[in-house]
């Protein structure tokens, strides 16, 4: 059957056809307007209250032009000991911390689930991975070099915990939404708790888990650069020094071999979380 | 006390807190190799029934006997020990899809084997043997090491039977066994329960919504509507009358007694 021909001849009122329009968002005329009126005030405000000092952004510029200039002319060699020292010990950080804060965020995950763990359990561990969330790593990794002092240990220690925390969420999430049948069958097969889990429950969430504990892989590597900023040891420490005695060249070679790292390690995890589901 | 039955329901009452009580008192009993099939319309509460002989729903009320055990006041440790005594078997087969036929089969074991051996995969030898002798029976070897995802609903629901099977249960605790197979892929899942029931000497409970079913394979069939049995008796005394009760009017037309309910219109 073909519309074509008969299109133009079905008895619709065109007129009304045309004339329609999508109904707008904000219903209200009135609130349209109000809406319009604080958006051109508050872009008038920004501008007026932020006082841009002319002299300083003109300093600001011939730094940002040896900055960039720097990071064109990108030098391995000079301090190449002391990048690959970084490198080494930022990549042995992110996999201490993500092997640890894995290993860790099985149990607090699993009773942070509602459906498997008994309420008082299942407050602790939500209150635990709530806290372990609740910093930024910054200030986790200032508080862990105030405690442990400067070094990589501060830095694994803080890389850990915020794993943990965002592993032991997820899984948490994970775990509520399985699906109930296999491990009520497992129940009723008289198994024991543990043995509920790793049949009934594991299987169903590994895959997922071990993606993400990947990912986090990713992730641990590049706050390793950031917290080594504030003293946790890793590329990052290398990276404020050079900062600090100006060498922007060696700054660009740090980025550089960054990116490479985390360039090189994409197909590679893409590869094992392909083999894990 | 000698107590012929391997199982005993007592005036048993069950509810859920959001429904009030499902199940207002039920009696029955079940002897060694006696298939009774369960028939009700949606909600009457079979699945309420098996799921509470295994506690897995708690009663509120009445008593539940394994040959003379009472299972309602046991505690945690005896009554895992009373449910590896009765296999289930689930509608959807309730297995865990990323596992393989075998590691599913095996889980029938688990109640027998201690979590910390389970856990490294270290099954019995004579698990393992008995694992496959199953699978054979259920006319699945060779897909041993397949996993349950690439499982056809026959083949799923037959590892299921066997990962029941394992367990060496005294009765059977079958929930609608077929409700999401065909009508020849039924009629063999039905075939096979039966065989094996026979074969061990098992007894069964068998939750059906297909009437026609539970006449050709159940020698005994009880009604349950409303949460009472209103019909306990061999298939031949099931007329139109015992259906109206069970099933409601719109139920029984010509046509349709004895065939499949499941093909009734419905009417709310
Ligand atoms: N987990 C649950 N929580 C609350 N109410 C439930 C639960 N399971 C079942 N019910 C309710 O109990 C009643 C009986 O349900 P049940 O599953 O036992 O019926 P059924 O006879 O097996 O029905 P069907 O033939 O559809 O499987 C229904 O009203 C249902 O809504
Ligand atoms: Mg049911």
């Amino acid at each position: 059957m073909s519309l074509g021909p008969d299109r133009t001849t079905f008895p619709v009122s065109t007129d009304a056809a045309r004339s329609w329009r999508p109904p707008p968002r904000i219903a209200s005329r009135s609130v349209r307007r109000a809406l319009w009126a604080v958006a051109v005030l508050y872009a008038a405000l920004a501008v007026f209250t932020v006082d841009v000092d002319l002299a300083r952004v003109a300093e600001g510029l011939t730094r940002a032009s040896d900055f960039f200039g720097g990071l064109l002319r990108p030098d391995f060699v000079t301090r190449w000991t002391d990048i690959r020292a970084g490198l080494v010990e930022s990549l042995a950080m992110t996999l201490i911390a993500t092997a640890a804060g894995f290993v860790l965020s099985i149990p607090l995950g699993l009773g942070a689930s509602r459906n498997l763990a008994p309420a008082p359990i299942y407050a602790v561990c939500r209150s635990v991975l709530a806290v372990f969330r609740a910093f930024h790593e910054v200030l986790v990794a200032i508080l862990f070099v105030a405690m442990f002092g400067f070094g990589a240990f501060a830095g694994v220690a803080t890389l850990a915990v915020a794993t943990v925390g965002f592993l032991g969420k997820l899984l948490a999430e994970a775990v509520e939404e399985i699906d109930p049948a296999p491990l009520e069958a497992l129940t009723a097969a008289g198994s024991p708790g543990p043995s509920r889990i790793a049949f009934g429950v594991l299987p169903q969430v590994m895959p997922r888990i071990l993606g993400l504990t990947l990912y986090r892989v990713d992730i641990n590597f590049r706050e390793s650069a950031i917290i080594g900023l504030v003293g946790a040891g890793g590329i990052g420490a290398t990276l404020i020094t050079a900062f600090a005695r100006y060498e922007f060249e060696s700054v660009s070679a740090i980025l550089i071999l960054m990116i490479a790292v985390l360039f090189v390690g994409e197909p590679l995890s893409g590869r094992l979380r392909r083999s894990v589901s | 006390m000698s107590d012929a039955a391997v199982l005993r329901v007592d005036d048993l009452v069950v509810g859920y807190a959001s429904e009030g009580e499902v199940l207002r008192g039920l009696s029955f009993a079940l002897e060694a190799n006696e298939i009774v099939g369960l028939i009700g319309a949606s909600g009457a509460g079979k699945s309420t029934l098996l799921r509470s002989v295994q506690r897995l729903v708690e009663p509120s009320s009445g008593s539940i006997s394994l040959r003379g055990e009472e299972l309602t006041t046991l505690g945690s440790t005896e009554l895992r020990a009373a449910r590896r005594r009765m296999g289930m078997i689930f509608q959807e087969h309730a297995l865990v899809e990323r596992l393989t036929v075998m590691e599913n089969v095996l889980c029938g074991t688990l109640g027998r084997t201690g979590s910390w051996r389970a856990i490294r995969r270290r099954f019995d030898a004579e698990d393992v043997v008995d694992a496959f002798r199953l699978l054979d029976r259920m006319g699945l070897s060779g897909l041993e090491d397949r996993r349950c995802d690439e499982l056809s609903g026959g083949q799923k629901q037959r590892v299921g039977i066997a990962r029941a099977l394992i367990q060496n249960p005294e009765l059977l605790l079958v929930d609608e066994p077929t409700a999401s197979l065909d009508p020849a892929a039924s009629v063999r899942i039905m075939s096979l329960i039966a065989e094996v029931c026979a074969e061990s000497g098992l007894a069964a409970i068998i939750n059906l919504h297909d009437v026609g079913l539970a006449r050709r394979f159940c020698p005994r069939i009880l009604g349950l509507h409303e949460g009472r049995i209103v019909f306990d008796g061999p298939p031949r005394d099931l007329d139109d009358a015992v259906l109206t009760e069970i099933y409601g009017e719109e139920a029984v037309e010509p046509h349709v007694v004895g065939s499949r309910q499941d093909d009734v219109p419905r009417v709310d």
